[in-house]
């Protein structure tokens, strides 16, 4: 049988998913055993018109960028979303809370008029995403287990439950007994609570639980010292997307 | 029974004659205000003046993840973890934990026995502690005492400069032997107050919670819940779990693990076709309180809640068990009691 074609594409993004993906020392080996990259443009030549298997990196955030992910979705058999950007629209999605034409003077200057620019959307809104692997950069457990997953041909199970869980499960302290703020409790775990772990806090990158009880986290962000306005920037940092027009 | 005195600055001599015949797990300090059982490596490290741990001692014998066995897809073969009898000392442990080990020895040891479970709890001797109720205990409400020694090989009731240590089986007995302990004949101090009372016993709340599956509590609850599952995994009567297979990378073999899950996760009660048993929060907080005060304790007669506090305590939303059960109370004996 020949070995699945794979495709990594970037659009809105730092490319960082991709560096994660390059990381991978330890299994790099392994991974190309069961497959062939056939198009990767931060880390080999050549382009490819046919594959099989298509990571996506980035938001897509111009004309451009929907014009080529619908071409990628009409190649590719399974089109992976990788990293914050392409699953949920990631911190690229802050530009969506701000008038568009402000963002763009902003960015671009007197030149505006030359690049058109969009909301920053993730995939999803745009195309039929089949897998997700979540984080910013992209949780490198998740790229195995989805992997795997994908080579054995079997269906990956995307968590549901909260960073909380995972937390629990390494009887962490809990990062609000630290005296700081966290998103754990509605960011989905996969990340095996890697922040709180090495003392960081949740800041929510690897998005939302499934229908999250966002008034309920407001409340406890406010509880422990942060006003309204800045609960949900914190939020809105990795989750402008989802949560857009929920606070009441 | 025999009582002895011991010094708080012998606390690390005692700790040290246990060591030297098994391994001891005791609480540590963990964090900035946080404590956990581990292994002791140094007697000086062991704390005795603690509020709560995250984890009661069910973590020796049910852990948070464990490998249930490995498989060899290429041989089409696998094999079984070797789970070995825990035959250690758990020092310092507060009654409540003690009690909730208890009561996973039924819910574990019944119908079809939990071998893993069952090996490691063999050869586990308690060495118990009193502690002073804080703003979350109220296992006095569920029939459970600081100072209630049944269950301990050893128990240590605190005394202001001090412990009164008892040998209270066989076991205890030969563990303190070759230490000499000075006689205690003053007797035992009153036991600290409660700040936290569940209004009705056990025998009661079967009634309450008959008549409580319709109450808006559980709405009015899921309001300020997240449900981020933290009640139920730091709950030391919990002992529910999700198995998950794990294919490694060169896919050609890998392990079965499994770890603690709850049932205020909405993916616990998914079942296959994508049906979701409890579909809202308020569904998963009945559950969850009806899991400690009606549906075994209906088969059982005793509370399934221990008052250990954890759930309330380690609520990020500030939800308390107390004041859910107590409202529950009230709108059946219709009286009113504190918010939620």
């Amino acid at each position: 049988m020949a070995k699945p074609r794979v495709a990594i594409f970037d659009f809105t993004g730092c490319e960082g998913c991709e560096l994660n993906q390059l990381n991978f020392e330890d299994q790099l080996l392994d991974i190309l055993a069961h497959v062939d990259i056939v198009e990767w443009r931060e880390a080999m030549d050549g382009h490819a018109d046919e594959y099989d298997i298509a990571f996506v990196e980035g938001s897509l955030s111009t004309p451009d960028c929907i014009k080529r992910i619908h071409e990628v979705r009409r190649k590719a058999k399974v089109l992976v979303a990788l990293g914050a950007c392409a699953v949920q629209g990631g911190i690229n999605g802050v530009k969506n809370t701000h008038p568009i034409e402000e963002v763009r003077e902003e960015v671009y200057g007197e030149d505006k008029y030359l690049f058109p620019t969009l909301p920053a959307l993730a995939v999803s809104s745009v195309v039929k995403v089949d897998y997700n692997v979540r984080g910013c950069p992209m949780t490198q457990l998740e790229f195995l287990k989805v992997f795997t997953a994908l080579v054995l041909g079997k269906e990956p199970i995307e968590p549901e439950h909260s960073v909380c869980v995972e937390c629990k499960l390494k009887e962490n302290e809990c990062v609000y007994a630290r005296g700081m703020i966290c998103l754990g409790p509605v960011t989905r775990a996969g990340c095996d609570a890697h922040c709180p772990t090495v003392g960081q806090y949740c800041t929510g990158c690897r998005g939302l639980v499934p229908e999250p009880n966002l008034k309920a986290m407001e409340e406890i962000l406010v509880e422990h010292g942060l006003n309204v306005d800045e609960a949900w920037k914190r939020l809105q940092l990795f989750n402008a997307n989802e949560i857009e027009g929920v606070r009441s | 029974m025999v009582q002895f005195f011991l010094e708080s600055e012998r606390v690390t001599e005692l700790v040290t004659h246990l060591k030297g015949q098994k391994p001891v797990f005791a609480p540590h300090r963990k964090g900035r205000k946080s404590f956990a059982f581990e292994r002791v490596e140094d007697a000086a490290d062991v704390v005795l003046d603690y509020p709560r741990v995250m984890h009661s001692i069910r973590k020796f014998f049910l852990p948070p993840r464990e490998t249930l066995m490995t498989f060899d897809l290429a041989e089409n073969d696998f094999s079984t973890a070797d789970v070995q009898p825990s035959d250690a000392i758990f020092f310092g442990v507060h009654s409540y934990d003690l009690g909730a080990v208890h009561r996973l020895d039924y819910n574990l040891g019944k119908g079809h026995p939990e071998k893993n479970y069952i090996t490691r709890r063999q050869g586990a001797v308690f060495v118990g502690v009193s502690f002073e109720p804080d703003a979350y205990h109220f296992c006095g409400s569920v029939g459970i005492d600081p100072m209630d020694t049944s269950g301990f090989d050893i128990f240590l009731t605190k005394l202001l400069d001090g412990y009164i240590v008892e040998a209270l089986t066989e076991v205890g007995e030969q563990l303190l032997n070759g230490l000499d302990l000075p006689a205690h004949e003053a007797g035992k101090p009153a036991r600290g107050n409660f700040q936290q009372h569940i209004y009705l016993p056990q025998a009661k709340l079967n009634e309450v919670m008959a008549k409580s599956y319709d109450n808006p509590v559980w709405a009015e609850t899921a309001e300020k819940c997240v449900g981020c599952g933290t009640c139920n995994l730091v709950c030391p009567t919990c002992y529910c779990f999700n198995v998950e297979d794990t294919v490694n990378i060169q896919a050609t073999g890998g392990t079965r693990d499994r770890h603690w899950d709850g049932c205020m996760l909405r993916e616990f009660t998914g079942v296959a076709g994508g049906e979701v048993f409890r579909e809202h929060l308020a569904d998963r907080q009945r559950h969850r309180v009806f899991r400690k005060f009606k549906y075994i304790s209906d088969e059982t007669g005793q509370p399934w809640c221990v008052g250990c506090g954890r759930c309330t305590a380690y609520c990020t939303a500030g939800i308390s068990i107390v004041n859910i059960v107590n409202r529950l109370v009230g709108d059946y004996e219709k009286v009113a009691v504190t918010p939620i």
